[in-house]
């Protein structure tokens, strides 16, 4: 059975992210701090601020694990906020430097109405009219990676790939079975759906 | 009018009472509809877009019970929902977040502790606070009510419903008490006017009873809809509902 690591950010719990991934016919192992073992896949879980998750990630050495396990072509797959972190910062905590995996910062919505909450049709080559949950209030609004796009006021990314990180700015574990398919897509292949 | 991607959502609400799904026939009679997991994974694969259930949390003696039912909740779904009544201070919401509720429902408490919206938006972020209003339409005057609708609260709705929005709540979960149980469709006049001056999404609730009443409060703009009767009764699914708005060229998810 495939081990998939879930790490523990401390912002909230992880109930449904694990037993989402649990139900798909994976093991999960969730850690708060990096250990010797490997993983057959990584979870980074989208809840908490943007400035106390990189807190955490870089607290607890998670940075050079994620280098090596992206270099290795683990998948990764990051969530919300566990996706906002890998760019350059955010407007939720502009003093806070993000991890700059990749170009582009997060950016509050322009919609009257904040959160953005409830579910919205993607647009994608790859994921086209599929169907999932979006809670947020920030979001990349423009990136080369971008792989799919939904619209709240204005477009932005509301997934994107780089290897075999995927991260995607809904939340698929509570997605519905749609949801369900996308996290089993992403972690047991790395998505090598695409280029 | 601006973009937005967003469907208009169907949420079905439960009432729970010493850990069963219970149906109020009147005010002394409860029947037991169940067992609130399964209940819950039959609604999600019925199509419902989020479930609220209601009084799970309110007899302090079963906090423990409670809370593992939320857990064990959290672990059998995969649409998000909502845990309301009897959460008396920001230690509540707390525990029932961390036990894996979506997002908690305030009304009683919203109005008498209201610092507790501003607590629980700064700790877990606006999108876990809907605040549940009770309001009551008579010969076109507002009040709203709290402690189950038993008493009227002192204070001017539209001013409430502004104060809720800058506290930093997410969602207004708006009962037409008017409305409730009559069966005539909900107040889409009531849901829209608020909609459009709070900004955040409002949430309809109060005197569904089929199909056409969904695709009116939609219509004129309800962000989403909540019922229960209609959907515990066994004489609608929710995919029957949207199917019927998807013929009325109304996008949901299905």
């Amino acid at each position: 059975m495939k081990n998939i690591l879930i790490i523990d950010t401390k912002a909230g719990n992880l109930f449904s992210l694990q037993a989402a991934i649990e139900r798909l016919g994976f093991s999960v192992t969730i850690l708060q701090k990096p250990d010797r073992r490997s993983f057959d896949g990584i979870v980074i879980p989208g809840q908490g601020r943007f400035g106390a998750v990189i807190k955490s990630i870089k607290e607890h050495r998670w940075v050079s694990f994620l280098e090596q396990a992206l270099d290795k072509s683990i998948p990764i797959l990051g969530i919300c906020v566990g996706m906002q972190i890998f760019f350059e910062g955010s407007d939720e905590d502009p003093n806070i430097k993000g991890l700059n995996w990749f170009d582009g910062s997060v950016q509050a919505l322009d919609f009257p109405k904040k959160p953005m909450v409830g579910w919205a049709k993607l647009n994608s080559k790859i994921w086209n009219n599929k169907i999932v949950y979006f809670v947020n209030s920030y979001a990349i609004k423009q990136s080369e990676l971008c792989i799919a796009e939904t619209v709240y006021g204005e477009t932005f990314c509301a997934a994107i790939k780089r290897g075999s990180f995927v991260g995607v700015q809904f939340h698929p574990e509570k997605s519905g079975k749609v949801g369900s398919e996308l996290i089993t897509q992403v972690l047991t292949n790395g998505f090598r759906e695409i280029a | 009018m601006i973009e937005n991607s967003l469907l208009p959502r169907i949420i079905v609400c439960l009432d729970v009472d010493k850990g069963r799904v219970v149906k109020g026939t009147n005010f002394k009679q409860l029947r037991d509809m169940g067992d609130p997991v399964e209940l819950a994974i039959a609604y999600e694969n019925q199509g419902a877009d989020e479930l609220v259930f209601l009084d799970i949390s309110a007899s302090n003696e079963n906090r423990p019970t409670a809370l593992k039912l939320v857990t064990d909740i959290a672990s059998n779904l995969s649409i998000p929902f909502t845990v309301g009544g009897g959460l008396k201070q920001i230690d509540d919401v707390k525990a029932f977040l961390d036990a894996g509720a979506d997002k908690v429902a305030l009304n009683t408490t919203a109005v008498l502790k209201p610092e507790i919206i501003n607590q629980t938006a700064k700790a877990y972020g606006s999108q876990c606070v809907i605040v549940a209003i009770d309001v009551n339409k008579n010969n076109d005057e507002l009040s709203f009510y709290i402690n189950g609708g038993r008493k009227l609260v002192d204070r001017d709705f539209n001013q409430w419903t502004q104060e809720v929005a800058d506290r930093g709540a997410g969602e207004i979960l708006l009962t037409a008490m008017h409305k409730d149980g009559t069966g005539s469709g909900f107040d889409t006049e009531l849901t829209k006017s608020i909609s459009q001056q709070v900004p955040m999404q409002v949430i309809a609730s109060g005197g569904a009873k089929n199909e056409q009443h969904f695709l009116q409060a939609f219509q004129q703009g309800a962000d989403a809809c909540l019922a229960a009767g209609m959907f515990h009764s066994g004489e609608y699914t929710v995919n029957q509902v949207k199917q019927y708005l998807l013929d009325n060229d109304l996008q949901v998810r299905i």
